[in-house]
């Protein structure tokens, strides 16, 4: 499944992924189980976005102008 | 005349100035998505400020060696990631892996018992905490964490990552998918024990 959501599979293997979840209800809930844990996983990483300071000392770091 | 040797020289100058600023601002510009990696690679908030520091100036000193066009924020990652294994990390002993017999269906399984049978993804999903996925990744052996932490948060291909660690690209699947499943049952171990009896 992992391929699969990662988009790396072949045009012939996702055929194959896509067919099967058609016909397996639980594997499509498997499927939508990891989608909603992955855009989690985002959002929460997401919520800490970078200190002021942080990015205050990294434009000190830029070249001064002669 | 004279001024022909001159003139030359200082229009390069310029250009070379600009071209300068230029690099400086759209890495500055990148800055948050490469914190969004960063502060997952490390332990803290100070390490991962520390390393950002460190990267923008060595960036800001070799801009020259990086190649217009291509991508720049592989580049950053590519000096923020050997700056961290330069800091000596913490050596962490890989874990033994035990067969996980229930697969990628670990946090699922254990998930959906605490839940009483609701099988909802959403809610689901939402007895874990923002913290829990944080906590989560940190404990996640730093090889394996390297690797999600660039695909999954930073969204970078297979090939990138690859690039950025300087591994084999079959290393990255390899490693991204037990990371990926050292997360999920680190994070399905935290939910359960969240939950009063």
């Amino acid at each position: 499944m992992q391929p699969y959501m990662d988009r790396v599979l072949t045009d012939a293997e996702r055929g194959e992924a896509e067919a099967h979840l058609d016909e397996c209800a639980y594997c499509r809930k498997r499927y939508r189980f990891e989608e909603t844990l992955r855009v989690f996983v985002q959002q929460a990483v997401a919520a800490e976005p970078m200190p002021v300071e942080l990015k205050r000392k990294l434009s000190e770091l830029r070249t001064p102008l002669q | 005349m004279s001024e022909t040797t001159r003139e030359p020289d200082a229009r390069q100058i310029a250009t070379e100035a600009r071209d300068r600023v230029r690099f400086e601002e759209e890495a500055l510009a990148l800055s948050d998505q490469v914190y969004r990696v960063a502060r997952h690679l490390v332990g803290s908030r100070e390490e991962a400020e520390d390393l950002m520091q460190e990267t923008y100036a060595r960036a800001f000193r070799s801009w020259r060696s990086f190649q217009p066009g291509t991508n720049l924020r592989a580049w950053l990652l590519r000096i923020l990631t050997n700056l961290n294994i330069d800091r000596g990390r913490r050596q962490q002993r890989t874990p033994d892996m035990q067969p996980l017999e229930e697969g990628d269906y670990f946090l699922y399984n254990k998930l959906e018992a605490a839940a009483d049978g609701d099988t909802d993804e959403e809610r689901v999903v939402e007895r874990l905490s923002q913290n829990d996925v944080v906590s989560a990744l940190s404990e996640v052996p730093h090889d394996f964490r390297d690797v999600v932490v660039l695909v999954d948060i930073g969204d970078f291909t297979y090939a990138d990552a690859a690039q950025i660690l300087d591994i084999p690209i079959g290393t990255v699947m390899s490693r991204l998918h037990r990371g990926r499943r050292i997360l999920k049952q680190t994070m399905a171990d935290q939910a359960v024990e969240g939950e009063v009896a």
